[in-house]
């Protein structure tokens, strides 16, 4: 069986080298001229973009102002900042919004590192997959069935996460009496700075907090996470440091805020205790 | 016997192959051009075998637009930043070879995947071609870790915050993803030799490794030649042609299916 496919496969692949020996055209200059014309294509819309990119922003086409395409720059990275979007370039945006579906710490890792390890696995073992030789599209339907399954998946996946929505560090800190007044804990000066900061520093982008939030890394609810009592100093050693304490958390240290603001932090989390 | 005068014309083609002999005598580089160029392909390959190609055009511009951003880049976290603006506002035409280095690279992960999807479709992989597929899945993985370690270069907040937990992300892959975390970082923290280490992996590590996969690749393609459309009627898929010759001379009745754009 196996030997009679073999054979059979080296059988059809000589009489393609004889075909294409004996009736194959010159590359030179049938297929360059196609290829060449391409390549120009190529070149013409690489440039096209880049004029775009800056032309269509506004002003002087200086500066961080968006274009059509973007900013030509953002703001200069500020480890100790208030306020990001952990947004990669937009063909990882599938992989990103798969952090947006799984939940830390169950199933994260599959959702970072299992699927698309598994996604490479079988598109290396494709040829392996499926020996026939059979290259007629209408008699491959399982092949038709998994380009289609994984075209639109990974164009949902994109789509979503190029739609997902951050909240604006300044909408949220409108929020900070909201959750004082629920939580109950108008009175206390740390607490309400730390909600402040809680607010600006992209802690929502990854969690959520009294209904708000990304729900990104599989980050957990943190509205209740003061009921955990696991206490200020514990707050603090886990923000300088969140994958010293629980080991491959994907959550960034915060130690650039310094001690006095993560204090507060500290206090605002173990102040939320869920509401009434 | 008297050597006859040789005529201007001649003259001029002795002077014109002299050195392409010279080459040739001493390398073997013309007959392997010569072989790459006049090889035969299948009758009716068409454009959607042009993605390959176009996808090298634009890996190409990459290489070049790359080398001269790196004239002016300074991977340095205290002057990254500065020298971006300084490329985009400053320099002479800093701002389109920074415009196609970075819409470039969306373009070549674009043509990366169509590329795969005509070779996916076509059943291009099939035998003898399993490992040029293999070779074209490092291919896709090594641009897809262009553009992530790309991202982080121009230091500014977007760069920053995505790279922070991206590789985050990679530090969570069981047993080795703690040590890849430390290696793209240089260190237990995102430091000042993260940036210089993300810049040589993204303009010496990577890009060695895709010219060497594309070098390989190649080879095999030119090796084993291009596969016919799979809707072709025969194994090398010429398909009837209007008054072709048999014997391979590409005549005046292919050269009109040529200009006729089939
Ligand atoms: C990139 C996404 C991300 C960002 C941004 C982020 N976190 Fe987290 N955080 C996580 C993940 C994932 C976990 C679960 C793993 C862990 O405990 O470290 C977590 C856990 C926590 C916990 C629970 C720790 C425990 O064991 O009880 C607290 C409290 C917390 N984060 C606070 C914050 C604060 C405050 C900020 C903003 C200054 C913040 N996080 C920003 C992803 C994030
Ligand atoms: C840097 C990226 C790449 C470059 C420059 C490149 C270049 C090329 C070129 C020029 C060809 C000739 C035929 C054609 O143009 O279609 C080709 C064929 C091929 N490529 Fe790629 N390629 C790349 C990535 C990939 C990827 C990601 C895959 C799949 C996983 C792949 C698999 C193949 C296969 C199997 C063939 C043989 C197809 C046939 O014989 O019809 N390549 N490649």
């Amino acid at each position: 069986m196996a030997t009679d496919r073999i054979a059979e496969r080296r059988r059809i692949f000589k009489q393609y080298k004889d075909d294409v020996e004996s009736r194959g055209k010159p590359f030179y200059p049938f297929a360059m001229f196609h290829d060449t014309v391409m390549s120009l294509v190529v070149v013409v819309v690489i440039t096209g973009l880049a004029i775009v990119w800056k032309y269509s922003t506004p002003g002087d086409h200086i500066g961080t102002d968006p274009g059509w395409l973007g900013k030509l720059y953002d703001d200069p990275a500020d480890p100790g900042t208030f306020n990001f979007v952990p947004r990669p370039d937009w063909y990882f945006y599938f992989l990103f919004y798969l952090l947006r579906i799984f939940k830390w710490p169950d199933t994260v890792l599959l959702g970072t590192i299992g699927l698309p390890t598994v996604l490479l696995v079988l598109l290396i073992a494709v040829p392996f997959i499926d020996v026939r030789p059979e290259r007629r599209l209408l008699r491959r339907p399982v092949a038709i069935v998994a380009s289609i399954l994984v075209v639109v998946s990974m164009g949902v996946l994109t789509y979503k996460g190029a739609t997902a929505k951050e909240s604006l560090g300044s909408e949220l800190v409108a929020k900070v009496p909201d959750w004082a007044k629920t939580q109950g804990f108008s009175g206390n000066q740390q607490a309400l700075g730390g909600a402040k900061l809680f607010a600006e520093s992209g802690c929502l982008n990854c969690h959520t907090y009294l209904g708000l939030g990304g729900g990104f890394a599989g980050a957990p609810d943190l509205s209740a996470e003061g009921a955990k009592n696991k206490g200020i100093d514990f707050q603090i050693r886990h923000l300088e440091n969140p994958a010293g304490v629980n080991p491959g958390s994907p959550m960034p240290s915060f130690q650039g805020l310094g001690t006095a603001n993560l204090k507060k932090l500290a206090t605002f989390l173990e102040s939320s205790k869920g509401g009434k | 016997m008297a050597t006859r005068r040789l005529t201007r014309k001649e003259q001029m083609q002795q002077a014109i192959l002299y050195p392409v002999d010279w080459l040739e005598e001493r390398s073997g580089l013309v007959g392997a051009v010569k072989y790459f160029l006049f090889r035969k392909v299948p009758g009716d390959t068409n454009w959607f075998q042009t993605l390959g190609s176009a996808t090298l055009t634009a890996f190409i511009v990459q290489a070049l637009t790359g080398t001269i951003l790196a004239m002016y880049y300074k991977p340095d976290p205290n002057s990254a930043y500065d020298s971006i603006q300084h490329i985009t506002n400053d320099i002479w035409a800093g701002w389109l070879v920074r415009g196609m280095h970075r819409w470039g690279a969306s373009v070549f992960i674009i043509l990366m995947f169509m590329h795969m999807g005509r070779v996916f479709l076509f059943g291009a992989y099939k035998y003898p071609r399993e490992l040029n597929w293999i070779i074209g899945v490092l291919l896709l993985a090594s641009g897809l870790g262009e553009g992530f370690t790309g991202y982080l270069l121009p230091w500014d907040q977007t760069a920053y915050w995505a790279t922070v937990v991206g590789i985050n992300i990679n530090g969570t892959a069981p047993f080795l993803g703690p040590f890849l975390a430390q290696f793209l970082q240089g260190g237990t923290y995102i430091n000042a030799d993260t940036l210089s280490r993300f810049y040589a992996i993204h303009m010496l590590m990577i890009p060695g490794a895709i010219a060497a996969l594309i070098g390989l690749h190649l080879y095999l393609v030119i090796r084993l030649g291009v596969t016919s459309p799979p809707w072709s009627k025969e194994a090398a898929g010429t398909g009837p042609l209007d008054g072709e010759t048999p014997n391979g001379k590409v005549g005046r009745a292919g050269l009109s299916r040529f200009r006729r754009g089939r």
